[in-house]
């Protein structure tokens, strides 16, 4: 898993998350599915930005925002900004970061996801209008669950050696 | 800040400078998108990117809804057969009727030299994506400027009015719903002829704007569009009214709706395209 002696495959493996990321949104979600759907694109920006932090870069946060902005028919940089300070939060605490299991991992994670929505929030609040209710609070949860499955899976598929891979 | 030896992102400027950067571009985003509309052509980019993905994401649930129809009981759909004839002759009968009165209508206006309305041209959709309803409640079309749809033109389905087209792109189409906030929709009560206001009120709700205190209006009470806006054709029906309450505060009644549309259940809708009207000065008759 040492990353310099691979790193095309490394390029298609981040690459491949994030185009699948992108294509799991793609799917008509309706109803409480779509009330708890979770940020697939910015836990693989985040996870990348943990684990491959040279590779990863405000642009590239930036450019996969402006994808959620369309997506969710909000104001183009609503979303791009957000994601630009999560990855900012997640590179300024990603030594601590690295030195948890899975499950505090996530808890961990779990401040990081709540403000990228609360800049979110506050952008949408500032340029639109006020949003109705509370619910786009519901993803960060299920976001933050499908962080801790992520890092178990691959701490079960690797061993533990996630620590050493940066 | 990240401690020297670990900056992974910077060649010349830190984490920060760089944060700072790129939320200053977020903001002129922001602003050029909200104020000035300038990232329409961005908007149209990403719609004509993402289309071919929406429409391979919901191949596998469209395959599995016609395989579910291909199993369905012969009997049943015999019977569904059955009811479906018994209807279209239903609607035959009114169509007729229907028929006979537009042409009465035609001769009376003639007679009274007021203006033809416009014709009226029914485009089809598929609803192809719902978005997060945080801000704004949109769906997303598969049909667009291809299809003749603008800005601004009414979508309704089989039980009422959806919304309205917000942003059209080649193939696409964003309609915002009834629902969303800051919609406006004139309408009247189906009972009384009262005319009003219905505006979203978030969260699938909509409610009634500006009614005075002594209005004769109740639960159950059905609103349809007046089309005095002339965005709306009249009398398609919007909502019913759930609950009518008084406030101490305000000389006016609060009037909560629910939208008839289900939105969960629709999968197709209906584009209102009327053609443009021409309004051309009368011609002195001889």
């Amino acid at each position: 898993m040492n990353t310099a002696t691979q790193p095309a495959g490394s390029w298609r493996r981040i690459l491949g998350t994030l185009v699948l990321a992108v294509l799991l949104e793609q799917l008509p979600w309706s109803g409480w599915m779509l009330a708890i759907r979770p940020d697939f694109v910015l836990v693989g920006l985040l996870f990348w930005t943990l684990h491959q932090p040279a590779r990863m870069g405000f642009g590239i946060a930036f450019f996969l925002g402006l994808v959620a902005d369309f997506q969710d028919g909000a104001v183009f940089g609503q979303h791009a900004m957000a994601y630009v300070v999560g990855a900012y939060l997640v590179l300024y605490l990603r030594l601590r970061l690295l030195q948890f299991e899975p499950l505090r991992q996530a808890m961990q994670l779990f401040p990081v996801l709540l403000s990228v929505q609360l800049v979110v929030l506050l952008i949408g609040w500032l340029a639109v209008n006020p949003p109705a209710g509370l619910a786009m609070l519901l993803p960060v949860l299920s976001s933050t669950v499908l962080w801790y499955g992520i890092a178990g899976f691959l701490r079960v598929l690797h061993g533990k050696g996630m620590q050493d891979r940066a | 800040m990240a401690t020297p030896g670990q900056l992974m992102f910077a060649r010349r400027l830190g984490p920060t400078a760089r944060l700072f950067i790129w939320l200053l571009v977020g903001v002129s985003c922001v602003v050029a998108d909200s104020h000035y509309h300038a990232l329409d052509g961005l908007r149209s980019g990403f719609s004509l990117l993402l289309r071919p993905m929406r429409v391979a994401m919901r191949a596998p649930g469209d395959v599995a809804s016609e395989l579910g129809g291909f199993l369905v009981r012969h009997r049943q759909l015999q019977r569904e057969r059955d009811a479906l004839l018994v209807e279209r002759a239903r609607l035959a009968v009114s169509a007729n009727a229907a028929r006979e009165l537009a042409r009465e209508n035609t001769e009376l206006r003639a007679l009274l030299q007021l203006q033809n309305r416009p014709g009226q041209q029914i485009v089809h959709a598929a609803l192809l994506y719902k978005g997060h309803d945080w801000f704004a409640q949109r769906i997303t079309l598969d049909e667009g400027a291809g299809a003749g749809l603008r800005s601004g033109l009414p979508v309704v389905d089989a039980s009422g009015l959806v919304g309205q087209v917000s942003r059209v792109y080649p193939k696409a189409s964003d309609v915002m719903l009834v629902s969303s906030p800051q919609q406006l929709t004139p309408v009247f009560v189906e009972r009384t002829g009262q005319r009003g206001l219905a505006a979203g009120s978030g969260q699938g709700q909509m409610e009634l704007r500006y009614m005075p205190a002594q209005t004769d209006i109740r639960p159950g009470d059905r609103l349809l569009t007046s089309g005095i806006d002339r965005v709306y054709p009249a009398g398609i029906p919007v909502a019913n009214v759930t609950r009518v309450s008084r406030s101490q505060s305000s000389p006016y009644l609060r009037v909560e709706c629910l939208p008839l549309v289900g939105l969960d259940r629709s999968r197709a809708v209906l584009v209102l395209v009327s053609e443009p009207q021409i309004t051309r000065p009368q011609e002195p008759r001889p």
